[in-house]
């Protein structure tokens, strides 16, 4: 089951979900707008490579904004810090967002249960489009889940904004 | 409702999922991660039809290309006659801007084999086999269940698109 905007709000008075900052004119009728945040992660590397530490620069832009190119891939992320020991929240874009071309996500929408901070928006541009901080390109619906639960405590926990992938931990043996 | 992994992970002993192998460091919060099974398909034109060619992915990886659809599968047989299921990337790897499905994520209930991924590359990226590249996730269902059975399930490779040819698959 996914909780409607009013459930959402009342989660978040008793404490059940964390959205900081929280602003209830963002609440919508089953999720909760994301807005995006001034910093930008770029790879460097010719090859994305799992196995390695992949070498990066960080953005920052002012409120001009950032303009991303057709094929352009940045990590950026939400201002808001978010999370929930009891529902698992799942990211989308905005409709308005996709309506562009712009993916904030790459087939990672499902966050785990009892992860804390700030998402890590995943944008492919698929048309030319500037983007700026404190604009609504995502949103976070929560899920009932069923059976015990165990939090997460994983490599991203905390992240204050965008987290470059760790994944080369998986290949130290 | 989303299963927890505890209860991916109890649904797994009572025979209503199937993961094998199984591996319990692969039990996420709400979700299992499966690996990258060892054939590719690499997609080539021939006139006005697009062909895959099959191969091995060598031990040391294999370079995709951003702009083009590869064919992957799990290594993992993944299932479930009780529970619908989502397969879907991890962010670990959405983070170095890959796909792990070509927003297709649904997985029918009924359907227990390894599953075709459609690999797409943001930048150019290199694949290892046995890699832990994506997450299952498994959903109740509300109402009577009809099952899948047939089509794609049948397949244990990553498999091309049988749209063209009407595939047959029953409902139970």
């Amino acid at each position: 089951m996914i909780l409607t905007g009013k459930a959402i709000t009342e989660n978040v008075v008793n404490c059940q979900i964390t959205i900081e900052p929280y602003n209830k004119e963002h609440v919508t009728t089953n999720s909760y707008d994301l807005t995006l945040g001034s910093q930008f992660i770029r790879y460097t590397g010719e090859i994305l490579d799992p196995r390695i530490d992949n070498k990066y620069e960080i953005i920052e832009c002012d409120e001009q904004g950032i303009v991303l190119k057709q094929g352009d891939f940045l990590l950026g992320h939400s201002c808001e810090k978010i999370g929930s020991q009891n529902y698992v929240p799942i990211i989308h874009a905005k409709s308005g967002i996709a309506r562009l071309g712009l993916f904030v996500h790459i087939t990672a929408d499902l966050i785990d249960i009892g992860s804390f901070g700030c998402v890590t928006f995943q944008l492919y541009s698929t048309l030319p489009i500037r983007i700026f901080p404190g604009m609504k390109v995502g949103q976070v619906s929560f899920w009932k889940p069923m059976g015990d639960i165990t939090l997460y405590d994983g490599k991203y926990q905390g992240s204050k904004g965008p987290a470059p992938s760790k994944v080369h931990r998986d290949f130290i043996a | 409702m989303i299963l927890t992994g505890n209860e991916i992970n109890r649904r797994l002993q009572k025979g209503e999922i199937t993961i094998s192998p199984f591996c319990n460091n692969q039990l996420n919060p709400n979700s299992y991660n499966y690996r990258l099974g060892p054939k590719l398909g690499v997609p080539y034109q021939q006139k006005n039809e697009i062909l895959f060619e099959f191969i091995d992915m060598p031990e040391n990886g294999y370079v995709m290309q951003p702009g083009c659809t590869y064919l992957g599968h799990t290594l993992e047989i993944l299932g479930s006659d009780t529970f619908a299921m989502s397969l879907i990337g991890r962010s670990s790897l959405g983070r170095l801007g890959l796909w792990l499905q070509v927003s297709a994520n649904l997985g029918h209930t009924g359907s227990c084999h390894r599953w075709t991924l459609e690999l797409v590359c943001a930048k150019p990226f290199r694949l290892y086999p046995g890699m832990k590249i994506g997450q299952i996730s498994f959903w109740l269902n509300q109402g009577d269940i009809g099952l899948y059975r047939g089509g794609y399930s049948s397949f244990n490779e990553p498999h091309e698109s049988c749209i063209n040819q009407g595939m047959k698959y029953a409902t139970t």
